[in-house]
Order: C-alpha cells, then structure tokens, then sequence
C-alpha cells in the first residue's frame, strides 16, 4: 500500500459566490502516500482554495462531475468530518488559528471537538506539545510566544488528533529564518515518524524543493507538475508566471542557452558546481 | 503594555490562589448580597472585619486594594455626602434650605460609604487573585442552570474565551497600527479633545478590518480543527473543588448568621 494516492482529484472547479472568474479551474491531480507535495504559484492563484476543497470547507462547483478523495473516503456531507481527522492544516498567520487561552488548550482544541474523554487528552496533550519541544511553555498564552513558537504549537495541536495529511499553507511566511527552519525540520521529522503525506504551499524556493512532488498553480489552473527537478528546469515558463526559481537551475538555463552542454542529472548546485570544476580541469 | 489583560490578576502564591474560581465567585456575589443585610453598627464592623481579613488572606500589598478603591473613590465620597446633607432624622445639627446636617446622616454617610468599599475589597479580592479565563470558567459554570432554557452557555463561553485571548493581540495591533500613523506625523497625544478624536479615526478604520480578517481566518481555522458546535464536545479544562473551598463557603455562612443575629430587627 505504500505506492497509493492518499489524495485523488478529479475535475475540480470552484468559483466563490460573487466572482465571476472560477478561483479554481478544472484541476485533477493526486498526491501518494507518504510523499511531500508543494503547490506554488502566485498570490490569489488558488492555492489556498484548492486545500479549502480538499478538506470539506469549501464544495466544488457541480459541472464536470468532480471528485475528490481523500484516504479512500469520498469526500460527501457524510463524509466531511472524516476527512478533516484526516488532514490537518497550518495556517499562514500564526495568530488567527491560536484558539486557547494558552499552550496546552489550544493543543486540546480539536481533542475536544471530537469529544475525546478528558483523561485521554491530558494525556494526549502533554505528548503533542513535547513532540515540537515547546513543554517548557505548555501554559504560556500566546502574547508571549513568538510567530515559530505558535506554529509549533498549531503543528502539536494537528499531531494531537493523529492526521494522515499535514498541510503548511504558507505556515512560514510570516516566521524569521531561523522559526522557519525549526517548522520545516520539525515537519520533517513528524513525517518520518508518523508517515504522514505532506502538502506544503509556499513562495520559498528551497521550501518548494524539499518535495517529491510540485504543482504549479496560474489563475487558477494547474499549469504544470512533477517532480522538482521536471518542474524547476522548466525555468522560462516559471518566470513567465513570475515565480521564482532555484539558483541553480537559473544557472544551468544561462550556461545552456551559452551553448555548454550540460548533463540532464544535475539535480543539486552542489552537483552543478562539481561538474563545472571537472569540466574546467578538462579544458 | 501588550501584556495587559481584562481584569487585574496579580501573580501570588497564598490559599486564596489556591481555590477554586467558582468558590470565589459565588463567595463574592453571597458577601455583596449579604452586605445589604447589615444596617446598624455592630453588622457593619462585622462586614469590615470580614472584608478586611480576607484582604490580609491574599497575603498582597495594600497598595494593590487601594488601586482598586482609587478609581471610585470620588465616587464613593460623593455618595457618603448626599447621605449626608440629605438625611434628616435623630438630631439636628444645621438645617438650611434642603440640606440638613443629622445624627442619622452622620451614621448613614459612614455606612454607605462602608458599603462602597467592602464591597470593592471584596470584588478586588477575586480579580486580583484569579486569572480572567478562570473568572470566565466560573462564569460559565454560574450560567449553566440556563442551558435548560436553551441559552447556549457552551458556545458563549467559548466566545468569552476567546475574546479574553485576543485582547493582547488586538493592543499589539493597536500598537503596530499607532506607530505606523505616527511615522507617518499622526500625532495622538497632543490637541483638543476633538483633534485627538479625529487622530483616533485612522486608527479604528485599519482596526476594525484586521479584526474582521482575524475572526474570518479564526472560524476557518475553527471548523478545520473539527469545531462543529457543542454537540459531543468535551472539556480539556476542568475545575476541582477542593476542601479549601468548603472551609471559604463555610465562612460565608458563617458570615450571614453573624449578620442575622446582630442587626437589628
Ligand atoms: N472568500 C473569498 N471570497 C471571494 N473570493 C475569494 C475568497 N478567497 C479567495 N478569493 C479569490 O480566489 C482566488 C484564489 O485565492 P486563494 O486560493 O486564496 O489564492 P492563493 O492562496 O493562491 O493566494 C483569488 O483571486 C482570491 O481573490
Ligand atoms: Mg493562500
């Protein structure tokens, strides 16, 4: 089971109620199973909309038959609240998704929308806030937590009701380097340990690149997708959307319009800058 | 300043940080209820002594009591003084026009003003001891008998919560907001009341749209998190009574059979 697609989209359309062009159009894509997926694209592209769908927040438009699917549960009224134990999401501001009053309640927010019994959850919590290392702080109230701490804490209360999606909706954006850091490599740990499916939207270059795979969003169309190494070299058509691109991939694009041939498995600057050494040496 | 919260809680360690929230609040409505029974002098100095002792039982400053009287105090005088001119009854010292000066009037400024401030002690006691959210928990169990007439206690609380953590967050806002204005050459502590009035406009406007763009962002959060309303909600937070909170009441009891002996019938 390990190679099967948790998410599966199919003729997704969206248009909110008082715009007439659709926020989402036409869009089919799946994510596996214990894959890292990032979604880029500009702002007002759709991205955040299409994570709305995916959990249940938002319905799709009725044309085109859509579907959508998430752990094998069709997503349906019925289903709805399924689903959402199944994905948990990290929003960008880290204030506007701090529920309680401090650390540890807003940790048991969504243990007690789902009625878990109290002695559960005080035993739940105190595990969730240790696993993003903030036990120190399990009754500060969020004025005095910085931007990455309250986004550890909302990454605690996501682990708390044991998801199989975690979805960073450009949970770091607002967060210094360093607090961003902390998020991705926190991020990176829990997906080992819980096997979980990441979905991450951001505008961060070496974000984006952490995944397996990349879709790319335009006007609420998925323009292009695959992996980060399909995706990214397709830098003239990136930049013609007016997103950025890895370094690197700028400069192999400059080095081969020049002319110098370049191998296709060039996957790291790393990679690039030991080849252009050897090809040095070679002249 | 983006510390500040609602009330005026004052970190402590003595037994009355140790109760329960309920206790506190239930003994705070009782003493103000029972205050109106006292109405002679021997009902009075109970009541002071009381308030006065448990003042001493939070093992705080004074100063910190005489905060919560300072505000009032106006307020509180000026109470005791028309008592005072306009009382007429006993023995009567001057007289002029409608203002007399009386023996009752004497006896009945001081017990008003006797009221006023223990009942002020009394409240300053809870809320100096007790953190907002847990007054609102105590609110919240004070409210429950009403989930029978379908007021949806649960959801206000919630509600109450979450207002009571957003209020630093919404003075840093302010904040933000004032210091961007004032880059900008606003200027908020100089000129009349009406120039400052205006000063203030600026500030509401982006304000008040944050605060929409907060509350929407919020619910979103909310129903992701799997908020859908109280239906098989459970608590996290819970409050214990413990025996401190029995041996607290039972002081109170005590305090209205004293009040029942000694005033007078
Ligand atoms: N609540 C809403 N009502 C109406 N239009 C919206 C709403 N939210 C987003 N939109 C519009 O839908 C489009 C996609 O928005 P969104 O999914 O938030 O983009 P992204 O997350 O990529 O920045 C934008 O044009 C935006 O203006
Ligand atoms: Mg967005």
């Amino acid at each position: 089971m390990a190679t099967d697609n948790i998410i599966k989209i199919k003729n997704v359309s969206f248009s909110y109620p008082e715009s007439d062009a659709p926020a989402i159009d036409n869009i089919s894509f799946n994510v596996k199973r214990g894959s890292w997926t990032s979604i880029i694209g500009h702002n007002g592209s759709g991205k955040s909309t299409i994570i709305r769908l995916i959990n249940g927040l938002l319905v799709p438009d009725e044309n085109g038959s859509p579907s959508i699917e998430v752990d094998g549960i069709k997503l349906t009224d019925d289903t709805v609240w399924e689903v959402r134990n199944r994905v948990g999401i990290v929003f960008q501001n880290p204030d506007n998704q701090f529920v309680g009053a401090t650390v540890a309640d807003d940790v048991a927010f969504g243990l007690e929308n789902r009625g878990i019994p109290h002695s559960e959850m005080v035993k739940i919590v105190p595990e969730a806030i240790k696993a993003v290392g903030m036990s120190e702080y399990t009754n500060a109230e969020p004025a005095n937590l910085s931007g990455g701490q309250k986004q550890r804490v909302a990454i605690a209360g996501i682990l708390a009701i044991k998801p199989k999606i975690i979805v960073l909706d450009e949970a770091t954006s607002m967060l210094d380097p360093e607090g961003r850091n902390q998020i991705l490599s926190i991020v990176k740990d829990m997906k080992e340990k819980y096997d979980l499916t990441v979905i991450s939207i951001t505008h961060d270059i070496d974000e984006a690149n952490m995944a397996d795979q990349v879709l790319v969003m335009n006007d609420g169309k998925l323009i292009t997708q695959g992996s980060t190494k399909t995706v990214f070299s397709q830098v003239s058509l990136l930049k013609n959307i007016g997103l950025d691109v890895p370094f690197f991939e700028q400069i192999k694009e400059k080095l081969q319009q020049d002319a110098i041939k370049l191998p296709d498995n060039l996957d790291s600057e790393k990679e690039l800058i030991n080849y252009l050494c050897q090809l040095n040496s070679k002249m | 300043m983006s510390k500040i919260l609602i009330g005026r809680y004052v970190a402590g360690d003595s037994i009355v940080y140790r109760m329960d929230p309920r206790g506190k609040l239930l003994a705070t409505i009782l003493f103000i209820l029972f205050v109106f029974l006292a109405n002679n002098p021997i009902s009075y100095l109970i009541v002071t002594i009381f308030s006065l002792a448990a003042v001493a039982a939070t093992k705080l400053k004074p100063k910190i009591f005489w905060d919560g009287v300072k505000p009032l105090i106006w307020l509180i005088l000026f109470t005791s003084f028309l008592q005072l001119f306009f009382t007429v009854g006993g023995t009567v010292y001057w007289r002029w026009t409608i203002f007399a000066l009386s023996s009752y009037g004497f006896t009945n400024a001081i017990f008003i003003f006797i009221r006023f401030t223990v009942i002020i002690l009394i409240s300053t006691v809870m809320t100096v001891t007790t953190k907002p959210l847990e007054i609102a928990d105590a609110i919240e169990w004070l409210l429950k008998p009403l989930k029978l007439i379908r007021i949806p206690v649960d959801k206000i609380a919630l509600v109450m919560s979450i207002a009571l953590r957003f209020v630093p967050t919404l003075f840093d806002e302010t904040f933000k907001i004032m210091n961007a204005q004032r880059s900008r050459g606003a200027d908020f502590n100089n000129g009349g009341l009406v120039t400052r009035a205006k000063a203030i406009t600026p500030l509401l406007v982006p304000l008040f749209i944050n605060s929409l763009e907060t509350a929407i962002d919020l619910s979103t959060a909310m129903e992701s998190r799997g908020y859908r309303g109280d239906k098989g909600r459970t608590k996290f937070r819970v409050l214990k009574w413990s025996n401190v909170d029995f041996i607290n009441l039972f002081y109170f009891v005590l305090l209205l059979g004293l009040l029942l002996v000694f005033r007078t019938h």
